[in-house]
């Protein structure tokens, strides 16, 4: 740098005493281009500013020079640093706008997240009172007046009933559905191994009657949200207890692959499986690939476990043969899928 | 409010619940157990506190054993009226349960917070809802110690 004010030094006070001989345009220039090189060279305003007056000393008594010209040689060498405080103020300016909106907008979400709130707090309380009432007059009925209905009529409100409880069902889920996007994430050390033996004993309580043989892999650390990753077991798990449902004996496993260079975890089941020609079908929200009478339930479950996947940064896929299993996998935090 | 309390009985039960429909299960729920002769209902939050909380003191009814406490209620919601009955000396410990269709979890800690003694999510199968009042009725008039009322 001081090679550099040195250099400027010089070349400064030749072309000043030029140009206040002979005011030329070449001689401005010139004076533009040293302001330009002091910048880049990192020097300052103030430096320029007393190389200036070192220079005008070293020409002569001030009485004897044109000082309005002098003072234009110097103004014109400083206008580099005018345009570029110039250009940061207009940076500035437009980063203030860019935050504003950036402002705005953050406020119209944190909004709609307190509208979604209470759409959904309406709809948990509101929404299912309705069904406890269609439900229980319902049984009223067949318990009150079991002897002036006859058996088609008690069909009937058997069928009421089981569409209340439907309903019921269906509202839960997209309760839960709509939970994975309202909690906050937090990320921490999480045991999937361990989720997945809790997950498994509470499968095994509410059907006692299966045998089922259930594969934990030992090395299933992750890190993420322990509430929401329960949440994807307990439908991953869930859906491979359920569509195993129809076999005599069935097996269950849990583990990690590696799938494109990252660490996938896996959840395999022999059970009934479905076309890959639907697959893409598969996590979409009330999206089923089997009947009711098949197998039972609402269609919310993958569009859950999708949700906290991608909550999680990370991608969910799936692979099966009709009557040959499914298996499912899933990363979390993988490179280029933000949460 | 409409008393369904049988005078001679000693135990009985507040059912706050502005739902008349879900009353009716309620109620038919306990019937079916021989419990509804002890049924105190009202209808909001305000009857509410003012059946427990009588502002003279003419008049002042014994304290239920249990109180079953919907969380949406007209004028003063269930979780206020909780508040109130825990600010208060003569209802401090009454033994207090929330009966709703809710488990947004924000309400479920927020009871227990303020001193619920249990939190019973109404089911939809009125089968499941009648077990559930049966359950909540025999547990807190009969197998329950109250505390002492001073």
């Amino acid at each position: 740098m001081t090679g550099v004010i040195e250099d400027i030094r010089k070349d400064y006070a030749g072309t000043l005493s030029g140009y206040l001989i002979e005011a030329d345009e070449e001689a401005r220039l010139h004076a533009h281009e040293l302001g330009r090189k002091a910048l880049t060279g990192g020097i300052g305003v103030l430096d320029i500013v007393t190389l200036h007056h070192e220079a005008l000393a070293s020409l002569g008594e001030a009485g004897s020079l044109p000082l309005a010209r002098a003072a234009e040689f110097l103004a014109e060498s400083l206008t580099p640093f005018e345009m570029t405080l110039r250009g940061y103020r207009e940076a500035n300016d437009e980063l203030s706008t860019a935050n504003a909106s950036l402002e705005q907008a953050k406020a119209a979400t944190e909004a709609a997240n307190r509208e979604l709130e209470a759409f959904s707090y309406s709809v948990a309380h509101d929404l299912r009172a309705p069904l406890r009432s269609i439900d229980g007059f319902s049984l009223a009925l067949l318990e009150d007046c079991a002897d002036v209905l006859d058996e088609t009529g008690k069909q009937h409100l058997r069928f009421v009933r089981e569409a209340a409880q439907d309903m019921a069902a269906l509202i839960d889920g997209l309760l839960s559905l709509s939970r994975v996007t309202r909690s906050e994430l937090r990320r921490e050390a999480v045991d999937l191994g361990e989720l997945a033996r809790n997950v498994f004993a509470q499968l095994r309580r509410a059907s006692p009657g299966r045998t089922v043989e259930t594969v934990i892999a030992d090395d299933l650390l992750a890190e993420g949200d322990v509430r929401l990753l329960r949440g994807l077991l307990e439908n991953l798990l869930g859906n491979a207890w359920k569509f195993t449902g129809r076999r005599a004996t069935a097996r269950i496993e849990i583990g990690v692959t590696q799938a494109g260079g990252e660490r996938a975890y896996f959840v395999r089941d022999d059970g009934a499986g479905f076309e890959m020609a639907y697959a893409a079908k598969l996590f979409g929200a009330f999206q089923r690939l089997h009947s009711a009478t098949e197998f039972e339930g609402t269609g919310i479950g993958l569009a859950t476990a999708l949700r906290i996947v991608h909550r999680h940064g990370g991608r969910v896929w799936a692979e099966s043969e009709v009557g040959r299993g499914a298996t499912f996998f899933f990363t979390l935090w993988s490179a280029g899928h933000g949460a | 409010m409409e008393l369904n309390a049988d005078p001679f009985r000693e135990k009985r039960i507040l059912l706050v619940e502005d739902n008349p429909k879900d009353e009716a299960l309620t109620l038919r729920a306990l019937q079916k157990h021989n419990l509804q002769a002890a049924v105190v209902v009202t209808r909001d939050g305000v009857e509410a506190l003012d059946y427990l909380l009588p502002a003279g003191s003419d008049a002042v009814q014994p304290l239920p054993q249990l109180v079953l406490l919907d969380l949406k209620l007209p004028k003063v919601d269930g979780l206020e009226v909780l508040r109130r009955l825990r600010d208060h000396e003569r209802t401090r410990l009454l033994p207090i349960v929330i009966l709703t269709s809710s488990v947004e979890e924000r309400d479920i800690l927020e009871g227990y917070r303020l001193g619920i003694n249990s939190y019973v999510r109404k089911p939809v199968d009125f089968a499941e809802f009648a077990d559930a009042v049966r359950y909540l009725g025999l547990y807190w008039l009969i197998l329950n110690t109250a505390p002492p009322v001073s």
